[in-house]
């Protein structure tokens, strides 16, 4: 064994690097090539306008993944996300339509989801389920719920006050993908920088472990379940902005977009690993995947193709790379 | 002389960056038990990988019978004649033991069907010259893990293996299991199988080998006859140094900081009353099952007391969660590292902070700089090696990774420190610091508990003994009354002392869960 430990103490550029760690930068340059071969395929794909776009159309995705990432990390999957949004989004709506004050129409919104990641985490936590099981159920539930609420039919007529809110723009840059940003930047600082975020590694890379050492672990696990089920209602606010309707159909299938964006990024089904940076870069993958093909007029068929392959060529990546850094 | 049933020829084997080993050679003769010694990276698992056929020797070559064999991967190594016992059994306990037995290789009729009476017919012989008692269809599961180790054996007599490499197959095992096993062992050599025997315990391996090979950083250090050396001259070898025959000194003082009264549990634990010293190390020692583990987790707060009251320094505490016991000072040092110790994928820093984040964190947001100022100063107190904090645990070797733990309640404050088989799985060397450290906590006014089956690292550490008896305590010995014999001698119930006294001068026997 030797001794190479001497200057851990001051070491700033190499502690930057160090997190920046070498699977982000692997996303990184995933998205960068992908990036290339449009750029250099689809004529205007550099436009800005274009790469606005492409981060508009990442944004809902990238929101329901951080909140997915979360819940990976702790060992846990949240299938529910897209039910939970949708009961939040006709919920929000129908106060919305019955004049209930915005600000009251998306705090009720977002308690919604809040209630909905809370009853999972109870279920996984306290209950001892398996969180695919319990997520899967609820999964059903969720959906249930908001259509028997709607009686199956959409809320249309948001006022357009509301809609403004979404839709508007700053610095050039759309309201989803300031806000977005914005929940990246508070999602990165409780990963790295509070005990919460080292408690989901813990509970997510040894339960045992965290639990003989102190860990509060179903407070934990509730807390991720909870975030993810917060994010999918904010997710589900900047839909309806965007549309101007709730329909109780709405985010079908987002589980599984949002699970293959932290799995692009490096977040481990099996649990304790995972990155915000990463999952932000999954999710601009997916979406200037989309964009792109799209913009190449190829078939619906070819690009779900095309995103199956990205998702097993990422897990392949990860795989041959794996142990070393 | 006779042509050597295993022979290694100068085999050397580098990795990027690291020589694992370097011109290796010694031979092991037909019907020979063979021990290969020396602490965790000296490269006995490189060797008996290569013997598997798992790694290919950069450099040198296997000879069986005196002939070099090719052994690119496991199969070849079968068919070769080599079969591995592992430590972790890679067996799958639903299965039943004759379906273990045949995994991988099935017979079949028709190439379809899995022949499953002719199976069990063939490993019931298999069975019949060694165990008769145990039941080939019966689930795997169902076994105990000694006669699980006996499963494999059976395995590698259907393989007509020439060789069996046993890659340390007692280390879960009762002294009564480990006789057994031994039995099975020389009836394996009578047959003429040359058998590889690694273990950390040298008095096993005396016990059973006749030669044995040291090897230190990759290379052999020598081939000894075992009749003609010490123990003391063994470990000499694979230290690289004399370690010093410690003596006991006392730090014990007057008052008591731990008060333990009338405790029970449901599992395991009843009636267990004791007081526990500043400085004071307590040593516990017992048989398997007799309530050691769970006595340590009802302080750690991991299970529920269904009776009775701890104090600390005076005051009545309530240890419902391990929360609440390290609030109260109690930090646990679990005797499974890798299951209930360490978050593998995370640095030394972590795992060390992870007790007292709080502490780290006292606005909500972690205050790196200062936790790698405690955590720099906590891993210097343990001697970590490599220093290098930042580096996920799981890259470092047991007795760091002990350390680390053992950082974890420093830094969180903690006074009374509660060890489960502290050296378990760990090398020599790192069990002579994992002593100091235990000695120098308790010289500066820790209370230590101390769980161990080694009787002698028990006699090394305490300043008094309780022995456990299912679940209760059977006695209470100080240094003046502390011998092996004496720990022996309340430790096993008294039907059991006829059958258990040979055993007694050895272990009160290592724990096994489940």
């Amino acid at each position: 064994m030797t001794d190479i430990g001497q200057d851990t103490a001051a070491r700033p550029r190499a502690d930057f690097l160090h997190r920046f760690s070498m699977r982000d930068a692997g996303t990184l340059i995933g998205l960068v090539v992908i990036l290339a071969v449009f750029g250099a395929l689809v004529p205007g794909f550099f436009a800005e306008r274009n790469l606005i776009n492409i981060l508009q159309q990442s944004s809902i995705n990238a929101c329901l993944a951080l909140g997915m990432t979360l819940v990976i990390i702790s060992g846990g999957i949240d299938l529910s996300v897209g039910p939970t949004a949708a009961l939040s989004a006709v919920i929000s709506a129908s106060m919305l339509v019955a004049g209930v004050p915005f600000v009251l129409a998306i705090a009720a919104g977002l308690a919604i989801g809040l209630a909905c990641g809370l009853l999972n985490g109870i279920l996984v936590a306290h209950v001892g389920l398996q969180p695919f099981i319990v997520t899967l159920g609820t999964l059903s539930t969720y959906r249930a719920l908001a259509l028997i609420y709607t009686g199956g039919n959409p809320v249309l007529g948001l006022p357009p006050g509301f809609r403004a809110i979404f839709n508007g723009s700053l610095f050039g840059l759309p309201m989803s993908v300031i806000i977005v940003a914005a929940v990246a930047l508070v999602a990165w600082v409780v990963l790295k920088k509070t005990p919460f975020g080292e408690y989901l590694l813990a509970v997510g890379g040894n339960e045992e472990a965290a639990y003989i050492a102190g860990v509060p672990i179903a407070r934990t696990k509730i807390a991720a379940y909870m975030i993810s089920g917060l994010l999918a209602a904010l997710a589900a606010q900047i839909l309806i902005g965007r549309l101007g309707a709730a329909e109780p159909i709405l985010g079908n299938l987002w589980e599984l977009d949002a699970i293959a964006a932290a799995a692009i990024g490096g977040a481990s089904l099996m649990g304790g690993k995972g990155s915000v940076v990463g999952t932000i870069l999954g999710a601009v993958i997916l979406g200037t995947m989309r964009n792109g093909l799209t913009l190449m007029n190829v078939q619906s068929f070819y690009q779900l193709l095309a995103t199956g392959l990205i998702i097993l060529a990422a897990m392949l990546i990860d795989r041959v790379t794996r142990g070393r850094g | 002389m006779p042509v050597p049933r295993l022979q290694f020829e100068s085999i050397s084997k580098v990795f990027p960056a690291v020589r694992a080993l370097n011109d290796v050679s010694f031979s092991v003769g037909a019907g020979e038990i063979h021990g290969l010694l020396g602490e965790n990276g000296a490269g006995k698992s490189t060797l008996l990988r290569i013997l598997s056929g798992v790694y290919r020797p950069t450099a040198g070559s296997v000879l069986i019978d005196g002939r070099p064999v090719t052994l690119n991967n496991p199969v070849a190594a079968r068919a070769a004649g080599v079969a591995m016992i592992h430590q972790e059994l890679q067996q799958v306990p639903r299965l039943s033991v004759a379906q273990n037995m045949f995994l991988g290789h099935p017979l079949t009729r028709g190439g379809v069907f899995v022949a499953r009476r002719e199976q069990e017919r063939r490993a019931a012989s298999a069975l019949a010259a060694i165990d008769p008692s145990i039941d080939p269809a019966a689930p795997l599961g169902s076994l105990k893990v000694a006669q699980r180790q006996i499963v494999e054996i059976a395995r590698a007599l259907l393989d007509r293996a020439r060789i069996v490499a046993m890659d340390e197959p007692t280390s879960s095992l009762t002294p009564s299991e480990f006789e057994r096993l031994a039995q099975v062992i020389a009836g394996l050599a009578r047959d003429g199988v040359a058998v590889v025997y690694v273990s950390h315990k040298l008095d096993e391996v005396f016990g059973i080998c006749q030669r044995a090979t040291i090897m230190r950083d990759g290379v052999v250090v020598d081939s000894v006859d075992l009749a003609k050396v010490s123990e003391k001259a063994v470990v000499a070898m694979m230290v690289g140094r004399e370690l010093a025959q410690e003596q006991h000194r006392s730090h014990a003082s007057g008052d008591v900081r731990l008060s333990v009264r009338g405790l029970a549990s449901a599992a395991k634990v009843r009636d267990v009353s004791f007081g526990l010293h500043r400085g004071e190390v307590l040593g516990i020692a017992g048989l398997v099952g007799s309530g050691r583990t769970e006595l340590l987790r009802l302080l750690a707060g991991a299970d529920r007391a269904s009776a009775g009251t701890i104090e600390i320094d005076g005051k009545s505490v309530k240890l419902s969660s391990p929360r609440e016991a390290i609030a109260a000072g109690i930090g646990l040092v679990p005797e499974e590292r890798k299951r209930e110790g360490i978050v593998p994928l995370r640095s030394i820093s972590s795992n060390m902070a992870l007790a007292s984040m709080s502490v780290f964190a006292p606005r909500g947001v972690i205050d790196h700089t200062k936790l790698k100022q405690v955590a720099s100063e906590k891993m210097k107190r343990v001697n970590l090696r490599p220093f290098l904090l930042d580096r996920p645990i799981r890259l470092f070797s047991g007795g760091n990774q002990q350390k680390a733990i053992i950082g974890r309640w420093l830094a969180a404050g903690t006074r009374i420190l509660l060890f489960d088989e502290p050296t378990r799985g760990i090398d020599v060397g790192a069990k002579a610091e994992i002593y100091h450290l235990i000695e120098e906590l308790a010289a500066e006014g820790h209370s230590v508990v101390v769980v161990s089956s080694e009787l002698p690292e028990v006699i090394r550490l305490a300043d008094r003994v309780l022995v456990m008896r299912d679940g209760a305590v059977a006695a209470e010995l100080d240094r003046a009354s502390l011998s092996e014999q004496a720990i022996a001698a309340h430790a096993i119930p008294q039907t059991k002392m006829q059958a258990g006294q040979t055993h007694a001068g050895r272990s009160a026997g290592p724990q096994a869960r489940q």
